[in-house]
């Protein structure tokens, strides 16, 4: 048995599950973070969303079959938790999901906990550009370095849509970074 | 060397052994030369020092719920009468609205409200798991658009908006051609 099989069955018995989460929060919280991050992009949105995601995966885990690894669920799930945040955001701002990812890479700019020189906010800007599945590939690609076929359990998409949609969102993002300011 | 008995042409010397070492090397070396050198490397996004080390501490916070503040009653007896009253009043006038008021069911509701509550309500389930749980063999296109589209107006649209085939997470074996 491996050691991903035996966690889940310790998460599912009472006696094991409060040791074993804290072994799944320590396995994952960077992965996981990193990830939620690129996505919501504020470091405050992106705890908020982490916390979410794990405590969500505790609650859930009874109905975790092992079809697929507990990293893509547990990924699935994080990324839902992320895109669903942002859908409550841009409605409770009032605002569409392009203008809110326009918003966001601006807020960029004072935020204490982004580092980035002008050419990485640019980049930040050419994301905010692309469709929501592209950007998706494109952060686990390039930034996360996750192989084609992880990305694909996680996103439930075949491995030549994946590297369609990365080989267009790298073309997209070298135009835009090639483009005056 | 190796000879083809079948045609005259011959390779050298252990040419098949490592072919597929050499293919993948090949491979590897183009997969890094047609990386962008446009794209920075990293990001810049930063995280709080030490803000790893908590993350287990705040979910199992989050998890049990924050206890509630206790806030001394002494000294707020002017506020208990003033807030007696307003409940007296609010219930006097809710009494009267019910006896006017006709009575609300399903149909009542806007679908706005029920787009909203759907939006803003964290009900645990996925678009996937709830596709999965509705039946839709009894719902027609017509149910959930008042207008017909035109097959020419579909194909218009796809071909406007959708970049990647894939996005459409087609099931090939139930197209008929």
């Amino acid at each position: 048995m491996s050691a991903e099989e035996t966690l889940v069955l310790e998460l599912k018995d009472k006696a094991t599950q409060s040791k074993a989460f804290e072994v799944l929060v320590n396995t994952y919280k960077e992965r996981l973070y990193w990830h939620i991050r690129r996505i919501v992009l504020d470091h405050d949105d992106a705890d908020d969303v982490l916390q979410n995601t794990f405590i969500k995966v505790y609650r859930s885990i009874d109905g975790f079959k092992g079809e697929s690894k507990l990293y893509s669920w547990m990924y699935r799930i994080g990324t839902n938790e992320a895109l669903t945040f942002l859908k409550q955001k841009s409605r409770k701002l009032g605002v569409s999901n392009e203008e809110l990812q326009q918003s966001l890479v601006e807020n960029l700019e004072s935020d204490v906990y982004f580092e980035g020189d002008a050419i990485q906010l640019k980049l930040q800007k050419a994301l905010a550009t692309l469709p929501e599945k592209q950007k998706l590939v494109f952060n686990m690609k390039y930034f996360q370095e996750m192989k084609y076929e992880e990305i694909s359990q996680i996103l439930e998409t075949s491995v030549g849509g994946l590297k369609a949609s990365y080989h267009l969102a790298v073309k997209k993002i070298e135009s835009y970074l090639t483009e005056p300011d | 060397m190796k000879k083809n008995h079948k045609n005259k042409f011959k390779t050298p010397e252990g040419y098949f052994d490592n072919f597929n070492e050499r293919l993948f090397e090949r491979l590897a070396v183009e997969e890094t030369s047609q990386e962008s050198t446009l794209i920075p490397k990293s990001d810049g996004f930063t995280a709080p020092e030490g803000y790893f080390d908590s993350i287990y501490d705040s979910t199992i916070e989050r998890m049990k719920g924050k206890s509630p503040k206790v806030i001394s009653l002494v000294g707020y007896r002017a506020v208990y009468y003033a807030a007696a009253a307003v409940v007296i009043i609010f219930v006097l006038a809710l009494a009267w609205d019910w006896n006017q008021s006709p009575d609300l069911n399903f149909e009542d509701l806007a679908s706005m409200d029920i787009e909203t509550y759907f939006e803003d309500t964290d009900y645990g389930l996925s678009s996937y798991e709830i596709a999965e749980a509705v039946n839709l063999d009894d719902i027609s296109i017509a149910d959930i658009t008042e207008k017909i589209l035109e097959e020419e107006s579909i194909l218009e649209y796809l071909d406007a908006n959708v970049e990647d085939l894939e996005d459409l997470d087609l099931d090939y074996d139930e197209l008929q051609y």
